[in-house]
């Protein structure tokens, strides 16, 4: 562990680390471009410069290794002077073109340039002309004349996907990023270039020209797509709703975790948020009789879910479950079969594609918290519930979420279970062809609009926060099913997702010890897991 | 001052060239000497000797060798550069076509002093006459037994390009990629080419190595001056009534190489400037030529050794032209790597031909003399020093006439 | 199309691939490295000189003899000046235009033979007999202004000596 100081603050780092991750200890900020943590080092942006005692010139920081008794400088007169100079070469041939790119306002040739650059332009020669607005794939797109050259698309391609779709092209001032000619760039993971981009070279095709980054809010998540739980921020525009049609969440961005996903998220996980916004929203309670659907008001909806519990036995009732449903939901749920004594439950409903997988982030498992509900004891096959339909077994099936008509189950069979039940529940954030059917509609809030908590596959609880209003009268589940128990007479006990977590923690043996507290940002293993038990 | 000959000894024979001439004159006696040597006493005496690098950085050769791990167990390569690039330089063109055997000897015993096992010559690509004579000359080498019996030669071709003459340019070269010099540390010497130690050395440094082995240390040192020893092969070029290669003792001076040796200057017959190292050299002026052409001699003149390619101007030649030419050059062949070569190579080329095109401005030299000082030392390998070299001196030296021009 | 006769440049490499012969001499000259990327210039240098210049397909095929991205590939042939990425002619004539060819009259040599070939630099006459280049130091200053021929350095050139080479090439 090598003792060393960095402006002035003595500090101790692991062996290896090198000097731009030893200032961040110290709690100092060494400009960069092409550094990143989880690549090879480039040392091509030539930024993150410092001074080194007895050094007789500045080095960069990327590729120097702290050494016990190093003394760092980061802000003498000529590392501040090179940083100057340094941002001017990287500006020579950008088209400083900020007013109509996408990236102005996060864009780091910006911020640098504020921070330490301040020169006065003087490269009045016609600049370098390369490609623009060139589509690499169906989600990135390139514009060569704002590219830095700092590969970091090109390590990540080599490096962490794999798949070495990108080059650096030609030599000196007219060397450029691109794709072998004829190809895409269209791996699982193609999103990451543009977040990891640090200029307006690579842009979101999606996100592009929808709203100006500094409209946006913030909300820390966890992605839904799959059972990883990659942790994501969730950027919303609420304060320009007349752009973009009125879509709020305008995108996902990784969020770091070192532990899940570290600083990457799956192109489907990224892009996966259009239902969101989309026009089959559910947004009020319905009620459906004799083919004609019309709005309910929730007093109405949780009446009538109310009465059907109370009044049927609990051998006619059935549920099928979510592991899509947040942990603080699958509590409550647990908690009002546990009351009505319901026993025909499930949650675990075959896809009818199986999920994909790979070695890096993506699991097959599609569901968020397929953990979190097995270990509320809901993570069943759900299978028997449906075969209890079909037997007519049943008088009242509540579907939460599934769309049944689009499984692996046959569909006739499916129909024919929705036939058979005298009451169909469907609690869900979006019309499918299983809602249609269902003769009670509950409006969900999508995760993104509401608390919650997922337990990934390696036993991770993760928290999502929400990030914009729920649409219509959506509601998330545990408030729904915080209504049905008052309606059957239980004390209302949660105003918030985090008051059910908190009940949840002191009864099922998993959670305990955990509060939204101690799961901060990037969760907490549960007891027992096999992670919490073999540290990577 | 002439001296003697030991490098071009053989260069007026039309079949140097081959084993037979090779041997007649002495070939392959000190591989046998050396082969008789501790790996260490060569290294030692390769130290004593003072022999300094010959392909332009002039570090010395001994201690560059010394610096292979001594208890790395795995393989350690020698690379030989043939990549000779720098303008103005032609002398290892010489040496490959006219007595390949003395490059093959030389490694012989460099990779005895550094235990390797296998060497690559890296040849650029445009030397296709002396990639064959040089190819030719490794197969009577195999055919002879002096190689493939522990020790290996690979004879590998560029493809084009200036900047694979920088050691970890060629090496990633070498390992199939782009030109690109690498980050350091580490340096080659501790991972080099494909990962393993690796000395990478130049033609003519190597092809003294025998002659030092066979003559002692002591003798190669007394050739040269105090931290430099034996002869070296100036390429003289330009403005000068016979241009070509010169040995002779690094001791030479400017004025003597260009007036005793090259005939001296042609065109209006008076000198105006010396480019004494190669196109990165710093220029010198007509009266800054009494210096010796040692490593030091000309560092301490404010300028560079380098290739010693010595290019000779008269008055009659415009340096700001000479710039540009200069200027297009670096642009040209920056590698893309790293920021400030890569992008104010270009942009300098383009004030420098603005400037000839007669549309130049009275702060482009300035702009100039700026950027290239703030450029300066801040880029991954020498590539860009190299190229402030000329756009500072020239600008500096002869501020005068770059000013006629852009004030006209 | 280093040789001094020359091979036509193919329309459409992608259906043609190296024959079991050079097949073998890529696995050879891949073993004489100790990572077998090594030998990649070199079977560049091979498929230029079976095909004429390196296409896209070429590289392509390139590629899945190393088991590289044929971005990686790509990144390498536009790196070096000799590969040529579209059919060069006959014969290619590169004259140095570094300083001390320059010095020599190196431009003049180049106007000659544009006003010969009708050509500038970088294209190649209308009969595909010359690719015309204007390059960098090719290291043989001693003998100003010179010019590589396919695989021959001409050297000491006056205008001419550039006629008698350029009637001599086919």
């Amino acid at each position: 562990m090598p003792r060393l100081t960095v402006n002035g603050k003595q500090i101790e780092v692991p062996a290896g680390t090198n000097l731009i991750e030893a200032a961040r200890h110290a709690g100092v900020e060494v400009p960069h471009y092409c550094y990143h943590p989880s690549l090879s080092i480039a040392g091509q942006c030539r930024l993150c410069m410092v001074d080194i005692e007895k050094a007789p010139r500045p080095t960069i920081a990327c590729n120097t290794v702290a050494a016990d008794g190093m003394v760092v400088l980061t802000e003498t007169d000529r590392v501040r002077e090179t940083r100057k100079s340094i941002m001017e070469f990287h500006l020579i041939n950008h088209p400083l073109d900020c007013p109509v790119c996408d990236q102005a306002g996060e864009c780091w040739l910006q911020i640098y340039y504020m921070q330490h650059g301040l020169y006065d332009p003087r490269m009045t020669d016609e600049k370098v002309h390369k490609p623009k607005a060139v589509p690499l794939g169906p989600h990135v797109i390139l514009d060569a004349e704002r590219c830095i050259l700092c590969s970091r698309c090109v390590r990540f391609c080599d490096e962490i996907t794999g798949t070495g779709e990108l080059g650096i092209f030609e030599r000196g001032d007219h060397s450029e990023i691109g794709l072998f000619p004829g190809t895409e760039l269209d791996n699982k993971y193609s999103g990451n270039v543009v977040d990891i981009c640090p200029v307006g070279a690579l842009t979101d095709r999606d996100f592009r020209f929808q709203v100006r980054v500094w409209y946006l809010e913030t909300a820390k998540s966890v992605c839904a797509g799959c059972a990883r739980g990659c942790n994501i921020e969730v950027h919303v525009n609420r304060r320009r709703p007349h752009h973009a049609e009125g879509r709020r969440v305008a995108r996902l961005k990784p969020r770091v975790n070192a532990d899940v996903n570290q600083w990457w998220i799956c192109d489907a996980g990224r892009y996966g948020f259009g239902f969101v916004d989309d026009n089959d929203r559910l947004l009020a309670p319905t009620r459906r009789e004799g083919g004609t659907s019309s709005d309910a008001t929730w007093d109405e909806a949780i009446g009538a879910v109310a009465a059907a519990l109370r009044r049927l036995s609990p051998d006619e009732v059935g549920v099928i479950a979510s592991p899509r449903m947040a942990n603080e939901d699958l509590f409550a749920l647990r908690r009002l079969l546990d009351i009505c004594a319901v026993r025909r439950v499930g949650a675990q409903v075959p896809p009818r594609v199986p999920g994909d997988e790979d070695h890096i982030l993506i699991r097959a498992d599609k569901n968020p918290n397929s953990l979190g509900a097995e270990l509320m004891g809901l993570g069943g096959d759900a299978r028997p519930v449906l075969d209890a339909a079909r037997a007519r077994q049943l008088k009242c099936l509540w579907i939460f979420g599934h769309d049944l008509m689009a499984s692996r189950w046959p569909e006739a069979e499916v129909l024919e279970a929705l036939r058979a039940v005298e009451t169909i529940v469907f609690t869900g954030t979006n019309a499918n062809r299983t809602s249609e059917r269902a003769h009670w509609v509950l409006p969900a809030a999508a995760w993104v609009e509401r608390d919650g908590t997922y337990t990934n596959f390696e036993g991770r609880v993760q928290r999502f926060r929400q990030a914009v209003e729920p649409l219509g009268q959506a509601l998330a589940e545990w408030e729904m099913l915080d209504r049905v128990l008052a309606a059957l007479g239980e004390a209302p006990s949660a105003t918030r997702a985090e008051h059910w977590f908190r009940r949840l923690a002191t009864v099922v043996p998993a959670f305990a010890g955990l509060s939204y507290q101690a799961l901060g940002d990037t969760g907490r293993l549960v007891a027992g897991s096999v992670a919490a038990r073999a540290p990577r | 001052m002439t001296g003697e000959m030991i490098l071009t000894r053989n260069f007026a024979r039309s079949d140097a060239h081959t084993l037979r001439a090779y041997l007649e004159t002495g070939g392959y006696r000190a591989w046998a000497k050396a082969q008789a040597m501790e790996p260490t006493a060569i290294l030692e005496e390769v130290k004593r000797s003072n022999l300094r690098g010959l392909g332009g950085a002039g570090f010395p050769t001994g201690t560059k060798w010394s610096f292979i791990p001594k208890s790395h167990a795995g393989p350690v390569y020698l690379v030989i550069n043939a990549d000779e690039g720098e303008p103005g330089t032609f002398k290892d063109r010489y040496l490959l076509e006219r007595d390949p055997h003395a490059l093959i000897e030389g490694m012989l015993i460099a990779a005895r002093a550094i235990r390797s096992a296998t060497a690559f010559v890296y040849v650029r690509g445009e030397y296709v006459e002396p990639w064959r004579r040089f190819s030719s000359a490794v197969q009577e080498a195999y055919a002879a037994q002096y190689l493939g019996h522990g020790f290996d030669i690979v004879v590998h071709r560029g493809a084009g390009a200036y900047i694979c003459g920088e050691e970890t340019g060629l090496i990633s070269s070498l390992e199939g990629k782009k030109g690109w010099p690498k980050l350091k540390p580490p340096f080659p010497a501790i991972k080099g080419a494909f990962g393993a130690p690796t000395i990478v050395n130049n033609v003519e440094t190597i092809c003294h190595v025998p002659h030092i082995v066979n003559r002692g240390a002591a003798w190669f040192a007394a050739l040269g001056t105090k931290t430099q020893g034996g002869t070296r092969m100036y390429s003289v070029s330009g403005r000068v009534a016979r241009p070509g290669v010169y040995e002779a003792p690094v001791s030479i001076t400017l004025r003597q190489l260009i007036y005793e040796r090259a005939g001296g200057v042609t065109g209006n017959g008076r000198l105006k400037a010396v480019v004494p190292g190669g196109s990165s050299a710093a220029i010198l002026t007509a009266d800054e030529i009494d210096v010796t052409m040692d490593v030091d001699g000309l560092k301490n003149a404010g300028t560079m050794a380098g290739s010693a390619g010595v290019i000779v101007m008269d008055e009659t030649v415009s340096i700001p032209e000479a710039l540009m030419v200069v200027a297009r050059f670096y642009a040209h062949e920056s590698c893309g790597q790293c920021t400030p070569c890569r992008e104010s190579t270009g942009w300098i080329y383009k004030i420098t031909h603005r400037i000839v095109e007669g549309r130049g401005r009275k702060e482009d030299l300035d702009t100039i003399l700026d950027v290239a000082k703030r450029g300066a030392g801040t880029t991954i390998c020498a590539f860009y020093d190299g190229a402030v070299g000329p756009y500072i001196s020239y600008i500096e030296k002869f501020r005068g006439e770059f000013e006629a021009m852009v004030l006209k | 199309m280093s040789e001094g006769d020359g091979y036509p440049g193919l329309t459409d490499p992608a259906t043609t691939v190296f024959s079991e012969a050079q097949l073998a001499e890529v696995r050879r000259l891949q073993s004489l490295y100790p990572d077998p990327r090594g030998a990649l210039l070199p079977v560049l240098y091979m498929a230029q000189e079976t095909f004429g210049w390196i296409s896209l397909p070429l590289e392509e095929y390139v590629a899945t003899l190393f088991g590289l991205s044929p971005a990686h590939v790509h990144e390498v042939v536009t790196f070096y000046t000799l590969y040529f990425r579209e059919p060069p002619g006959r014969h290619v004539v590169s004259v140095c235009h570094n300083l001390s060819c320059h010095l020599a009259g190196a431009p003049g040599i180049i106007a000659h033979l544009r006003q010969r070939l009708g050509v500038d630099p970088g294209e190649t006459s209308e009969d595909g007999r010359v690719t015309l280049l204007s390059v960098e130091c090719l290291c043989a200053c001693e003998a100003a202004p010179m010019m590589q021929v396919d695989d021959r350095y001409e050297l000491n050139l006056t205008p001419t000596k550039v006629d008698r080479i350029l009637e001599g090439l086919a």
